[in-house]
């Protein structure tokens, strides 16, 4: 059992603060058992409204228990006339013998309402039908102890709700920061429900987003009762009332009695900004059974706005920052996000010494087919050249829209042969298109790309000499016919043989 | 090392875990162990709490739990993997019945089976004159046996001893309660392909139903002001008592043994509990360590003779069914032994059925209770259910 030494004021000997209400229960069960050698000592709770009394925990042969036992006072009995009087009553029963010694006491709901907060109770004392009776003087005696003792339970007790009270205060302040903070960080999502896991502690944490062009519920994230979160984004649900629960709850059609049934421990949080719903939050211990503390409950409630407002704002933040960072057109992301992933790349090939491959791309004539055809179908071109090259792309790859027509692709641990291939992929499957051109004699356009490619470390050991490499392969092959691909340092032994005086070759291998 | 203990109605395991614990101390001396007896309720919520918060609420080294919790807490990472730190374990030294439902996944297990205990019906043939003339026969049946309590309920109440005694009653209908009889009548609380709960189907409910019956008519007492005022009957003042351990005295008190009645063809519910280490445990080996001692066949016969119960090892279980005075009605008993499923939902599906019992205890208590009440709960109760399976 632990204890620090901390005194209490009192008379009571071994009057310490104990860490927790049990353990205290067992120091008080098992003191006033030996003190006046009891065969068992048992406190019980009592339930007003049911008339119950709740064992919570036992001491007897030298050993605490906790029981689970349920049991109602005889009207007239000698429990139920300590319960009434609020004084210590002795019986003697075939049982044994017994002394009840009540209790009770209120304190306010540190949690800031103005209920009271009671405890009833009493403990039973008890010798074997054959030790001898309680005296008065005994009974008295032990009641007093026993009433010093529980005067310590009742700071106990206060203690804990006082522990609750600042731990909230705590949640209140932390939570604030981690809302307001959402939006700085990846994964904002994960960190607003990370944040409410942190403090809450529920079984699980689920948000749901609605999707108002597909007039959809999506799921989003799950946090289980460890912290881990997953994606939800396979549970979709129709936004229509009657299709399902969540959707009547966003909808603000939910039936009652459902709500009322899962009332203690599940809470269905709809998230609106300025009257407008966005998503639903859902927090729950279905899985413990446990209910969810009132208080915990209206503290998530008043964070609401906020998580909603961290929510909204997230998403919109995303919505931005895909625009700022994405070309719409062909959906590449674009110089300036491509700057930044290549310098990281680049660091990354350089400390742990791996090949790093840079293709450079140029759609031939591009110019031409904006004059001949007009914009649009260049830009069909151009959205074409996107979806090609987004759907043969590793993961790790990083394609970029460089600027006009022109496309740069980042292959970290590729080797110049391996980018050859996917440059020949590339363009074969570029070159099999057909763009519809309903005004023209060919009725479609077909298009070709050339394309260069420079390799680290072998052609360069810088970002800005990688990138340069690459543009000179491309210079290469668009001085030589186009619809080609070249490597680097195929162009530079070609350039290098061009100086000694042979005939350059028409293409490269 | 910090133990936490499951508590039970009868201190006798307590004490024997406490002289246990005292053998341990005086074969390895320089290991200190600390043992708690937490209430069913209490280990589980404790168990969520350190869940929630792990640093405010540490976990002890060992934990008692009831078999069919090992899959729920070994999937939120509280349990430690066994199999190879527990020879009984690693050597798979435990009836095949046990073994079935010790862990989903094959070769792994996370907590080692300790003990286990079957309800059983205990009558005293004396109180039976008249009203009972072949025991084995007449009680073999659930529809036999009430019979027989009524018989016996009347003569009963002009002699003073009650008909039905159940010692393991928390005061309500509880879940250990109508277990015994809803498997009796082939029910459970899931389909067996565990697609859906079934709390509503016939057998089920009729299981349930038939214990209830017992609370209406007064043939069990609920939330008992006599235990209360006089605590635990003595076994001699009961005609029939239910209960899942060898009772203390019972060949004193001229107490017979029968299989629980309603399972004709033989077989029975067994209750297993198991130790398990936990995931957090500052002293992993020596926790491990610790369970391989308990499952010593010295120190698992010792403890279980203690109050009554089974051991889960596979020699000294048998050798306890050779040596058992009452071994014909065990013998039927272990025929064909039915555990409860472990499995992530079951712990959580029991709280459901146990917050409908609850409900309609205290109906019954207070004089109000209809049919309609139970049949209003378990449709209740198996919509959680279903829905708890669709979210884990």
């Amino acid at each position: 059992m632990k204890k620090n030494e901390k005194i209490f004021y009192g008379e009571a000997p071994g009057r310490v603060f104990y860490e927790g209400r049990d353990a205290f229960l067992r120091a008080a069960l098992e003191s006033v058992e030996e003190r006046f050698a009891l065969a068992c000592a048992s406190f019980y709770e009592y339930e007003e409204g049911t008339g119950l009394l709740r064992l919570r925990q036992c001491h007897a042969s030298g050993v605490s228990f906790e029981g689970e036992e349920n049991l109602k006072p005889q009207p007239g009995s000698a429990a139920a006339r300590a319960l009434e009087t609020m004084q210590p009553v002795r019986s003697r029963t075939s049982g044994g013998n017994f002394l009840y010694s009540p209790f009770r006491f209120d304190y306010s709901d540190p949690a800031g309402g103005s209920s009271v907060v009671p405890c009833l109770g009493l403990v039973r004392m008890e010798r074997s039908p054959r030790a001898r009776r309680f005296l008065p003087s005994e009974a008295a005696g032990a009641d007093a102890y026993l009433r010093s003792f529980l005067r310590d339970y009742y700071k106990a007790e206060f203690f804990s709700l006082h522990r609750k009270y600042d731990k909230n205060v705590a949640a209140i302040t932390e939570l604030t920061e981690v809302f307001a903070t959402a939006l700085r960080v990846r994964d904002s999502f994960r960190h607003i429900l990370s944040g409410i896991q942190t403090y809450f502690g529920f079984d699980r944490v689920r948000l749901y987003l609605i999707d108002e062009k597909n007039r959809k519920l999506k799921g989003e994230l799950s946090a289980d009762i460890r912290g881990k979160i997953k994606s939800i984004a396979y549970e979709e649900i129709p936004l229509e009332p009657g299709a399902h629960r969540f959707a009547d709850i966003v909808l603000g059609r939910s039936s009652g009695a459902f709500m009322e049934r899962y009332k203690d421990c599940v809470l269905y949080m709809p998230l609106a900004v300025q009257g407008v719903t966005i998503g639903l939050l859902i927090v729950d211990n279905l899985l413990s059974q446990q209910r969810i503390e009132p208080q915990e409950l209206a503290m998530l409630r008043s964070f609401g706005g906020q998580i909603a407002l961290a929510v909204d704002n997230s998403r919109l933040f995303d919505k931005v920052e895909e625009l700022s960072l994405y070309d719409e057109l062909t959906k590449l992301p674009l110089r300036r996000y491509f700057n930044q992933r290549f310098q990281e790349e680049f660091y990354r090939a350089e400390r742990f010494k791996q090949p790093l491959a840079l293709i450079w791309a140029d759609i031939d004539h591009f110019k031409e087919v904006n004059d001949t055809y007009g914009h649009q179908i260049g830009d069909k071109v151009l959205k074409e050249a996107g979806r090609v090259i987004l759907s043969n792309l590793r993961k790790i790859d990083f394609p970029c829209r460089y600027g006009g027509d022109e496309i740069v692709i980042l292959l970290p641990q590729a080797t110049g042969a391996e980018a050859r291939r996917l440059a020949q992929r590339l363009s074969q499957e570029l070159a099999e298109v057909r763009i519809a051109v309903p005004f023209s004699k060919t009725r479609e356009l077909r298009v070709t790309m050339s394309i260069g490619v420079s390799t680290f470390p072998q052609d360069a050991s810088s970002m800005d000499a990688l990138l340069e490499k690459a543009d000179d392969a491309l210079y290469w092959v668009k001085s030589h016919g186009r619809g080609q691909i070249a490597v680097y340092s195929e162009v530079a032994a070609a350039k290098e043989k061009e100086k000694a005086g042979s005939p350059p070759p028409a293409s490269l291998p | 090392m910090i133990i936490w203990l499951l508590s039970d109605y009868d201190h006798r395991k307590h004490l024997a875990f406490k002289t246990l614990l005292a053998r341990f101390s005086a074969a390895y001396p320089d290991t200190a162990v600390e043992f708690s007896v937490k209430s069913r309720a209490s280990l589980w919520e404790s168990l969520f709490t350190h869940l929630r918060d792990p640093k405010r609420n540490p976990m002890p080294d060992i934990i008692e739990i009831p078999q069919n919790w090992t899959d729920l807490f070994s999937r939120l990472g509280l349990l430690a993997e066994l199999s190879s730190k527990v020879e009984p374990l690693a050597q798979r030294r435990y009836p095949e019945f046990i073994l079935k439902e010790l862990c989903r996944n094959e070769g792994s297990a996370f907590s080692a089976p300790w003990w286990l205990e079957s309800p059983a019906l205990f009558y005293r043939p004396q109180a039976l004159k008249g009203a009972v003339s072949d025991p084995e026969k007449e009680l073999a049946s659930w529809e036999g046996f009430r019979a027989a309590l009524d018989s016996v309920g009347k003569s009963s109440r002009r002699s003073g001893p009650r008909a039905l005694s159940v010692p393991g009653s928390s005061g309500s209908v509880s879940v250990a309660d109508v277990l015994p009889r809803v498997w009796g009548r082939r029910g459970g609380l899931f389909s067996e392909d565990f697609n859906r709960a079934t709390f509503t189907h016939e057998e089920t409910a009729g299981g349930i139903e038939d214990w209830l019956e017992l609370a209406v008519s007064g043939k069990v007492e609920l939330f008992s002001a006599d235990r209360f005022e006089n605590g635990p009957r003595p076994a001699e003042e009961s005609a029939f008592i239910i209960s899942s351990r060898k009772l203390a005295g019972s060949g004193r008190s001229g107490l017979r043994m029968l299989p629980y009645p309603g399972y004709p063809s033989g077989g029975g519910l067994m209750l297993v509990y198991n130790l398990a280490v936990s995931a957090s445990s500052q002293d992993p080996s020596g926790s491990a360590a610790f369970v391989s001692w308990a499952m010593e066949p010295r120190n698992l016969s010792f403890f279980t003779e203690s109050f009554g119960v089974f051991p889960c090892l596979r020699s000294v279980f048998e050798e306890r069914l050779r040596d058992e005075r009452e071994s014909d009605a065990y013998r039927h008993i272990f025929a064909a032994p039915e555990l409860k499923p472990n499995m992530m939902v079951y712990p959580t599906a029991e709280l459901l059925l146990e917050r409908a019992l609850w409900n309609l205890s205290l109906k019954i208590a207070r004089g109000d209770y209809d049919r309609e009440d139970l049949t209003r709960e378990l449709i209740m109760a198996q919509g959680e259910a279903d829905y708890l399976l669709s979210l884990y």
